[in-house]
């Protein structure tokens, strides 16, 4: 009932940043934020889905096709979150837009390492599936993403 | 690089904001150029000394000239 409430005044906060963006012409603070309210909007509804996914796969008794079924549920509203983001990206100034060049620049090699560092110990020594699975390691690539775009963001203050 | 763009947009008594809206930037753009923290693009440096009026090397320098 909330979310639902929640979707609502996001609804209306989009329109009201879409129509600030039209009376202000290009003005690309009203732009940002109309996309940046969108992207939250998506994000709640994948989160909500994520999780609701998560609760099902618990459940002992499903058939392994129902069970892939709702694995994948979450993936449409998570690739409908990141092509806004693109979208949003494409709507950035040239600033914005090295803010997020150099954010993924700080991630991505973190992140090779990350992946080349469990890769070769998993050769080495049985790493717990509970602890270091694929669900546990793409989560810290948008943390590393978040610390990148905090840390050029700081960079441009 | 270091620029002229703070006093020139305080001569035409403009905020960040305004210059911001004219070139089809964010504020967050504006001061990162003031402060000699970003140097903007050619396409951003000629579209500012268009709106000023001023040749872009009266605008932008190296700074070694100052």
């Amino acid at each position: 009932m909330s979310l639902m409430r929640l979707g609502r005044k996001l609804d209306s906060a989009i329109a009201e940043a879409k129509r600030a963006g039209e009376v202000a012409g290009s003005a690309i603070e009203h732009t940002n934020r109309y996309y940046g309210l969108r992207l939250l909007r998506v994000a709640l509804l994948w989160v909500s889905t994520y999780a609701m996914s998560r609760g099902l796969l618990e459940l002992p008794d499903l058939d392994r096709n129902v069970r892939i079924l709702i694995a994948l549920a979450p993936i449409p509203l998570f690739v409908w979150f990141l092509w806004i983001w693109m979208q949003g990206v494409g709507a950035m100034d040239e600033l914005q837009r090295r803010i997020e060049l150099e954010a993924l620049a700080f991630a991505f090699p973190i992140c090779v390492v990350i992946l080349m560092t469990l890769g070769l110990l998993e050769l080495a020594v049985p790493l717990n599936p509970d602890n270091w699975s694929y669900r546990h390691v793409w989560a810290m690539m948008p943390a590393l993403y978040y610390a990148g775009l905090w840390r050029a963001k700081r960079k441009y203050e | 690089m270091k620029n002229r763009l703070k006093v020139l947009r305080a001569e035409r008594d403009w905020s960040q904001a305004d210059l911001a809206q004219q070139l089809s930037v964010s504020r967050q753009t504006i001061n990162a150029i003031e402060t000699g923290k970003y140097d903007p693009s050619l396409p951003l440096a000629i579209k500012a000394a268009r709106l000023f009026a001023q040749p872009v090397e009266a605008i932008f320098f190296p700074d070694a000239e100052t």
